[in-house]
Order: C-alpha cells, then structure tokens, then sequence
C-alpha cells in the first residue's frame, strides 16, 4: 500500500508540475539539426532570460515531424516560432493558415527574394545543393560538372540522391520543374533512373555512403558536404552548373505562429535568429552563407557572392513541388 | 454477489479510462476524416493491395524465421542444462533495448564491411535485422511453453520412441500455441515497423502511410490506409482466438509443473546459442564499439553529456508509463478470471489490440487533434501525454502477457478463499497476485523496455523543452559523425541496462520484504 | 439441516439440476453418489453458494439461503468448509500458511495454536513449512482437509477429495473422515463416483441421475433399491 501512495504522488507531481507555467516562454519548433539549433537557442535563453522551450526534429521524420505537428495542432497552437531548414515546408504551412505576418526590422538589408512578400516568412543563413564525391573513386577530371551529367552513361551506377519525396532534395526537383519546365525535367529524371541512380534515405545517407566509397558521387546540402571534409573524409565538394542553370540556395526561414501564445517573445526570437550574429554563428557551426551582408565567416565557408544561384522564386516553386509530387512518388517507386 | 460488482467497478474505471484518454482521441481523428473517405476509397488499387500482400509476405518470412530460431534456442535454454542458462537469457534480451533503427546502422555497416552489394542488402538486411530483433520475443513465447510441459508427458513418449521422435511427435504439438502465439506477435510488430523497411529502402506498406503523411500531408489517406493494416491484425488474432486456446505467453512460475531437462552430452547446445548471441548481440556491439573508439574515450564522455539530461526524465517517464500500462493489462486480464461471459473483456482487448496495431504517426496525430485544446492543455502541455501515448500503445502487450497467466489459475483456488469469507479485493491481494506477479513483473519490464524505446508515437507528443532520450540521439545522430553515433547507442544501451537491473533489484528488494513479513 | 425446494440450475442455457427435493441431515455424511457430469458436483457448489439457483429455494438451518435466483446468504456467512476436486492449495503459501490463513482473515485469536492443533491431528507437523507442490498426493489431500476444518464449520463439503488414492491411503483418509464427524459434530456432503468408497462412511447415500435423483436413503436401502439405474450403477 505504501508502495502504492508513493506512486500515486508521484504521477499527481507530475501533473502538477505542468500546471505551475512560467509564463516568460517561448515555444520554438525547428526541423534544423538540434547540434547546429540548440547552441543558438541557448545562447538567446541566456542573453534574454526568456525560457526556450524547442521541439526538434529528428532524421527519421526529417522535416516532416514538426510540420505535421504544426498542422495537427492549428487549431489551438502550442508553438510561437518554425525555424525551417528550407523555405518549402514553411511555404506549406503558409498556404494552411498556419503561419502569421511579422516583418523584422532586422531583415531590411535581407534581399527580397529570400523574404515573403507578405511577411509569413523569412530567410536567413543559406545552405545551397552541392555534388560531394569521392576522391578515391573519381579523379578530378572525371567529376561532374552539370547535375545533368548525372544522366550520362559514365556515371550509370555511381550516383545517390536522397528520396526527392522528403527533405531538401525535393526541393532541388521542384526547383528544377520550375525552372526547366516539366519535360525537360522528366527527362533529366528519367536519365536518372536508368542510370540507376542509388536512393539514399537522406542526405546525411548520401554523405555517409560517399565517405566510405559505397558510391562515387551524390547530391546533398553544403552543411552535410562541409561536416564530410571536417571529418577528414577524403572527398571534395562542388557547386553543379556554375555556367547555366546555377545552384539551388537554399535559406533557412522563420515564421511567427498564427495565434502564438507568447507572441512578444515569438518576435524577439525571430528578431535574435535573424540578426548577423546568428549567421555568423551558423556559418561557423555548419557552414551557411549569410544574408546579411559583411558578416565573418570562416575561410572555408563559401560565400554567396561566389555562386551563381538558381534564379527561382520560392512560393512558386513550393507550389510546382505539390503538383509533381504524384509524379516523383511513381518514379521512386517504379 | 460481492466479487462481480467489485469486479465490474474496477473493470468498467478502467475501461472507461482507456476509452476516454486514448480511445475517443483515435474515434474522434478517424470521424474527422470520414468525408473523405469516399475519396480515398477511389485511390485503392491493385498496386496499394498488392504492396500489402509484399508487406504481408516479408512479415510472415520474419515471424516465421524468429519462431524457428526462437524454438531451436528455446529448446537449449529451457530444456537442456547448459552452462549459464540465465546470463545467457539475459543477453540474449538485448536488441529488444536497442532501437531497431540502431541495429539497421549497425548491420548495414556490417554488411558493407564484410563487402555485400547494396542491392543485395536491402531486402535481407530487413528481413535479417527484423528477425534478430524479434527472435527475443520468440524465446521468451516459446520458453514459457516449453516450460510448462509436465515432465511426465515427456517420459511417456520417451518409453516408446525415440528423442527425436518425442521432439517432432508430443513437444512441438504441445507448444503449438506458444507458435502460433509468436507468429502471430512477430507478424504484428514487424508489419507495423517503420524505421527498419524505410532505412534499408524496402517500400512496404507503413512506408506507405509514412509518404502519404509526411510528404503529401493526407492526413485522411493514411489513417484511412492504416485501417488496412488493423484489420488484418485484427483478423490474425482473431483466427487465433478461435482456433486455438491461447497460447500460455509467459508461464505462472514453474512451480507446481515438473520439469523435464535434458543433459547434453556435447556441447553443441552451447556453441549453437553462443553463435547467435554472438551474431545478434556481439557484432552489433563490436560494430558500434569499433566506430566509436575511432573518436577516442573523449566520443564517450561527448555523447554522455549530451544525453545526461535525459536520462532520469526517460527512465522515470518510461517506469511510470510501464506501470500504468501494467495496471491497463492487469485489469482487462482479470476480466477472464474464472468463467461468465467474456463479452466485455472481448472489447477491452479489441480496444487495446487496435491502440497496439494502429501506426504511432497516426496515433501521435489523433491524441494532439484530440488534446490539443485550451481545456486539456494541463495534460497536452505536460509529460502526462507521453504516459498516455506509452499506455495506449503497449497496454495490449501486458494485457496479453498477464491474461495467459489469469488463465491458468484454477477458479477453486479463489473460490476456497471466498468460503472463508476473504472479500474481493484481499483475494485478489493475498491470492491472485502473488500468483500472477511473475507475469505482472514480466510485463512491467517489457513495458518498460518499450516505453524507454519508443519514437514514433513519442516524437510527435512530447512537450517542447522536455528531453527525451532516444528522441534526443535520433535529433543528435542526423547531423552526428558515425563514432558519435554509435558511442551514444552504447550509452542508451548501458543506461537501459542499468534501468532494466534497477527494476530486478527493485523487484528482489520488495520481494525479500514480503518474505520477512511472512516469517 | 440443508433443505432444497424444487432446485432448479442451468448454465449457460443448459441444464445440470432439475427439481431437486432433498433434506440433508445434520451431524450425518450424506454421500452424493452418480457417474461424472450428473450434476453432483454442482449440487455441492449450490449449497456452498458458489452457485446461485436459477429457481427454487434453498436453506441452511431453517434460514433462506438462496431463493429464487437471489442470494440471501453469501457463502462466507454458511459456515462451511469445502475440499475441491483440485484441492485449491495455493501455491504461494506453505502448508502452515495455507491452514492459518482462514483463521487471520477472520482475525480468530490463537492462529498459532490453532493451526498447531490442525498439524498434529492430521500428521502434517513435519511439513509445515513445506509449499504444496512438495508434498506427496495423500500429504495435499490432508491439507486441504485440515484447511476446510480449521474455522470449525457446521458443514464440509467434500467433492471428490480422495478420487486419486492409493487403496491403503484411501483407507486411512476414510478413517479420518469418520473421526471428522464424530470429534467435531458436523454434516458432511460428499460427493463420490465410487459407490464403495460412499457406503464404507455414507449414514445417507442419493444416487444421482442426470440432474435427478435416482434413489435417496440409507446404505442398505440403497443397496435394496430396485431402481434400474441404482441396480446398474452398483454392478461394477
């Protein structure tokens, strides 16, 4: 019977500790990996005594299990802010009522392209798409030069994408549907598939078989490339299609939540996550570019300055991305 | 009469408990989603049919693979006397504490090591590494009825036939339930598993849901899909209830039925476990050991660090989950002690059945859409959803372990101390548990040991700011070097081991004080 | 005196008593006497109150029991003592354990030297503190008896209790139970299929057919009976 009361008090702390709120919170959802999220976070929660309380997303879900939480959760919202790796799924949420208008003094010198004309979302720190490959398995001359190189005889079994139906590489699809238009980008993709292109389950899959020389060759962020050569791991990075089409730049975002609880700290969260010290922060931990212009970042952090970027505009990309996706879902299947 | 209105009290609060806090929730998802179901019916075809039959196929390979490794080594470990028969069961619970995601790292890794074409690794590197996780629960199923065979059921045959013929001819028919039993449970698990298929890039069915919900966002579609998926289970256990009598899942103690053990002669039963251990548990192990000290003894401490916060919310969160689960199954359980309808009971595991077999997004889903609201925002913004979420997904597990057990008890032994005027509730004090408490113990630490593993359901519950120990290496692990990986599986591995030998010491610890009591 | 009128019992729909008028008497051992699945078995868990009658009336010393599918007296208030065909010994307890637990639920004083009593009557001194599943069959038959005695009841109802003994072991439990009746003055129910074993201890003896009864008296009444099923039923 004692055993019995213990336990009783036990699950009834439990549910008091619930009750007792601070109330000077904020609730932050993020799909950015928790290693590269959580010092910045932490760092806002002790230079403004504001309690961050995150939900972080992991690899299995990847982007995805944050976004549904958000959608399920519409209706009585439990999170202030969404830090996104990629402006997609904010684009998604967008489109769902899900996020609000909030535009930081912070962002002006932010260039509009990377910012939502409405105010829902914001960019900052950039990754962009890059081709990783061993240097064991292609010489120098033998490395790619184009992404549609990937459809090319000489790579037929050497290259891996992550699956185009989650995470960044969707993105690097839509993009490519918006800006080749649907055949041509049929075509490329099914170039791919008969060259039997490997399907990793993400890209830090993709890096990992490129590391140990599974496979020659794949696309992936800059931040998994960049982790790869810290790593000491013998391959080298490139940016696809500097002469043409450009690479995909892929901005974090941020968005304040429709119906924020604590929405004062929502916006100094969205204010501190936009400011240069957090890009100069991100380009050091993970290798993003900042927005911002003349923030420090590491000699090995490309800047955006140095890459022709993929000229495209990210709402009607997000939109392009819901029309293919039946398409990419037949043809990772088939 | 006394006993049957105590009975129904308890019977019907916790009924109803269930119902409310995670029943309603999965109704009330599922009612929201029915308009469109008309639409998805239109998006069944033959390819989505046909991808549950390959999903169906490649469970019954694994279920049936797991029960014939689990009767081989059952049979060692329960009916031979070789050496360190009880180490040897413990280890061999090991990659139930592991994350079945962890395990696919590691083999595949293996796999890589030892030169295997990637082709070739995906479809037997599922199936491999989902019968290696399952193989446990066979041994534990198959254990449990083989122990229960009286020793002279044995003898008779032996004064006829041969070994081997007693073997193939009286043991396995009688155990026959236990088979079923463990094709039926491994069936279950490893259709509805997730992170292994998706890991090795094998499409099955709940990959399937997976891209519907997170990629398409139908939230309607996959449930609607993931219905599929419980009636088949339901179905399956529904053939097995009629077919068959239960299989005793876990044995009340082996007191009372005497036991045959054989003496080996050779070895060979020893060399035979050993090899699988070493197989299923060694290697994994030496893979994650050999990746993490390429980081050195710093990796370890990294990774410890990073973790420490999480442990004693896991472990508290996950006993607690367990005990509440256990209580769940005790009493649907004791609803089929002695006789009288069993209508009731039925549905309490019906219920219980469909929270197991239902998808963890699915239910991670329906318990936000349901909780999710400024009046139970005291449970939804608490670590009470997690325990919900844990109790709704593996009540059905204890409740099965410890029914096995209820039924094996004899109605006299309850009805000799109700003549003696023992109320309902000293019976079930002074008798019916502290028989039943090995199976009671039984399905706390399996509780517990899913409880402390679970992801699917828990990623989408749990309350911002709370650390949850495999939530917190999967987050970590995406963007972690290999070394940091793996020496944080050994971390999580170490920390259930402690957990699991907490709970034994626990259970020896209020044990021997009953023991004086009674002195 | 245990006095049934017009008993009727059916489980699930189907029926094992009919109409059964029977007055058992006090301070005797009636036997109930008949092939498996007549129905005796249930008759003694009428009495006990284990089982509620769909209709008619039963009493224990001329109080109402049970009336009309309604239990009026539950079967801790009977004062009775029961020896199940399985034993019930409970596993978790030991011999000691077994006896004395009746006695603390009911907070009787003296336990100790009660149950002690109980041991040196029936042998069991020396495994006392043994559990029941090491004991020999007569050891756990003798247990169990001690145990249905141990609250001192006005009625033991015994099913079957000796069915798995040995001739001589049969013979010495027997014995006992007819020191039983006389040293602690009760009625006695017993229910048999061994017609031998009924008339060796048996002051009244009812031959049950198929929820009937066949013949009811004493031994050498039934002996006499020219009731075709009795005539048959004690051939072998």
């Amino acid at each position: 019977m004692k055993h019995i009361s213990i336990l009783w008090s036990v699950v009834l702390l439990m549910l008091l500790s619930s009750c007792g709120k601070t109330k000077n919170e904020v609730v932050i959802y993020t799909s950015v990996d928790q290693v590269f999220s959580e010092p910045i976070l932490k760092d806002f929660e002790q230079e403004t005594g504001i309690k961050v309380k995150a939900v972080y997303d992991t690899e299995e879900t990847k982007s995805t299990g944050v976004l549904n939480r958000l959608l399920a959760e519409k209706n009585n919202p439990q999170a202030d802010v969404f830090w996104s790796g990629d402006p997609i799924r904010t684009i998604v949420l967008k489109q769902r009522g899900v996020t609000a208008s909030y535009h930081s003094a912070l962002a002006q010198d932010i260039s509009p392209i990377f910012k939502d004309s409405e105010g829902h979302w914001t960019g900052f720190s950039a990754r962009a798409r890059v081709l990783i490959y061993n240097k064991n398995l292609l010489t120098d001359d033998d490395v790619p030069k184009s992404i549609f190189d990937l459809g090319n005889e000489k790579y037929k079994g050497k290259v891996a994408i992550a699956n185009p139906l989650f995470g960044t590489t969707t993105f690097q699809f839509a993009a490519l549907f918006s800006s080749l238009g649907y055949e041509r980008a049929k075509l490329f993709l099914s170039s791919l598939k008969k060259n039997k292109v490997v399907i990793a389950t993400s890209n830090g899959d993709v890096k990992k078989r490129v590391v140990k020389g599974e496979i020659a060759c794949g696309l992936t962020d800059t931040d998994d490339a960049h982790e790869a050569v810290q790593e000491g791991a013998n391959v080298g990075v490139v940016f696809l299609d500097q002469v043409g089409l450009g690479s995909l730049i892929m901005p974090n975002t941020v968005n304040l939540i429709y119906r924020a609880p604590n929405e004062a700290n929502g916006k100094k969260l969205i204010d501190y996550l936009l400011s240069s010290k957090t890009e100069a922060k991100l380009a050091k931990s993970c290798a993003q570019m900042p927005l911002h212009k003349n923030v420090l970042i590491p000699k090995d952090v490309p800047s955006l300055d140095a890459i022709v970027p993929m000229q495209i505009n990210y709402e009607e990309t997000a939109n392009k991305l819901q029309e293919i996706q039946n398409y990419l879902k037949s043809w990772v299947e088939n | 009469m006394g006993r049957e209105l105590d009975h129904k009290l308890s019977f019907n609060i916790i009924f109803w408990s269930v119902f409310i806090f995670v029943g309603l929730p999965l109704i009330y998802t599922f009612g929201m989603t029915i308009g469109a179901w008309k639409k998805d019916l239109g998006l069944l075809d033959g390819k989505l049919f046909g991808l549950l039959m390959r999903s169906g196929l490649i469970s019954l390979i694994i279920s049936a693979l797991s029960t014939v490794i689990g009767v081989v080594l059952a049979f060692f470990l329960y009916k031979t006397d070789i050496q360190f028969k009880s180490v040897l069961k413990i280890i061999l619970l090991i990659p139930l504490f592991v994350s079945p995601y962890i395990l696919a790292v590691a083999w595949r890794d293996l796999f890589l090591i030892l030169g295997l074409s990637s082709s070739w690794i995906s479809y037997v590197g599922m199936i491999g590494v989902l019968t290696m996780i399952f193989v446990p629960l066979s041994v534990l199923i198959i254990g449990s009825g083989l122990s229960n065979i009286d020793a002279s059921l044995e003898e008779s045959g032996l004064m006829l036939t041969s070994y081997k013929e007693v073997f193939w001819k009286i043991i396995l028919p009688l155990i026959k339930p236990a088979l079923i039993s463990s094709l039926v449970l491994v069936f279950i698990f490893s259709i509805s598993e997730f992170s292994v298929p998706a890991y090795f890039g094998v499409k099955v069915f709940t990959t399937e849901i997976f891209t519907q919900f997170s990629a398409f966002y139908n939230h309607s579609l996959a449930i609607f899909q993931s219905l599929l998926l419980v009636v088949i289970c339901i179905a399956l256990l529904f053939a097995e209830r009629q077919y068959l009598a239960e299989a005793p899942f876990f044995s009340i103690g082996t007191k009372g039925v005497k036991q045959k053990v054989y003496q080996s002669s050779t070895k060979l039963g020893l060399w035979i476990v050993m090899a699988w251990l070493v197989i299923s548990v060694g290697l994994p192990i030496v893979v994650l050991f050999a990746q993490a000290a390429q980081g050195g003894t710093a990796v370890f401490l990294k990774s410890f660090n990073l973790l420490r916060h999480s442990f004693l919310n896991s472990i508290t969160l996950a006993f607690v989950g367990a005990l509440l689960l256990t209580l769940v199954g005790v009493v649907a359980a004791l609803g089929y002690l002695g006789q009288g309808r069993r209508r009731y009971q039925d549905y309490f595991d019906g219920m219980l059945l469909i929270l197991f077999a239902i998808p963890s997004t699915i239910l991670g889903v329906s318990l936000i859409q349901f909780y999710n609201h400024p009046a139970l925002n005291f449970i939804y913004s608490s670590d009470a959803i997690i325990v919900i979420g844990y109790t709704g997904k593996f009540a059905f597990i204890a409740a099965k372990i410890i029914k096995n057990s209820v039924r094996q008890i004899p109605k006299s032994l309850i009805e000799s101390a109700e003549i003696v005027g023992v109320n309902y509730w000293l019976r079930l004090r002074k008798i019916v548990f502290p028989i039943l408490m090995p199976s009671i113990f039984t399905a706390f630490l399996v509780g517990f040991i899913l409880c402390l593993g679970e992801l699917g359901t828990t990623i989408m519950l749990y309350p911002p700011g709370t650390e949850i120990m495999p939530i917190k290496v999967f987050t970590l692990m995406a963007n972690a070097s290999d070394f940091l990986t793996s020496a944080m599986v050994l971390v999580v591995l170490a920390v259930s081991l402690i957990g699991v030998l907490g709970i034994y010491g626990l259970a020896y610890w209020i044990a021997s004080k009953r023991e004086k009591r009674y002195d | 005196m245990i006095k049934f009128k017009n008993i009727s019992h059916a489980y699930d729909s189907k029926s094992v008593v009919y109409d059964l008028d029977l007055d058992i008497f006090s301070n005797q051992l009636t036997c109930f006497l008949g092939s498996s699945g007549c129905g005796k078995s249930t008759i003694l868990r009428l009495i006990a109150g284990l089982e509620i009658p769909t209709s008619g009336q039963i009493e224990i010393n001329n109080v109402v029991a049970t009336e009309n599918g309604v239990l009026r007296i539950p079967p801790a208030e009977r004062s009775i003592g029961f020896v199940f065909q399985d034993l019930a010994l409970w596993p978790h307890f030991t011999v000691y354990e077994n006896i004395a637990f009746g006695l603390q639920q009911k907070k009787r004083p003296n336990v100790k030297h009660t149950v002690s009593e109980m041991l040196d009557f029936f042998d069991l001194r020396k495994h006392q503190k043994k559990y029941p599943h090491q004991l020999s069959g007569g050891q756990k038959q003798m247990v169990a008896i001690a145990r249905s005695l141990v609250l001192r009841p006005k009625i033991l109802l015994m099913d079957e209790p000796l069915s798995d003994l040995d001739v001589k072991l049969k013979r010495k439990l027997l014995d006992y139970i007819n020191r039983l009746k006389q040293d602690f003055e009760m009625t006695i129910v017993y229910v048999t299929h061994d017609h031998r074993e009924a008339f060796t201890i048996a002051d009244q003896v009812v031959v049950v057919q198929e929820g009937r009864v066949a013949a009811y008296g004493t031994v050498e009444e039934i002996k006499k009976s020219d009731n075709e099923y009795v005539q048959y039923f004690l051939e072998y």
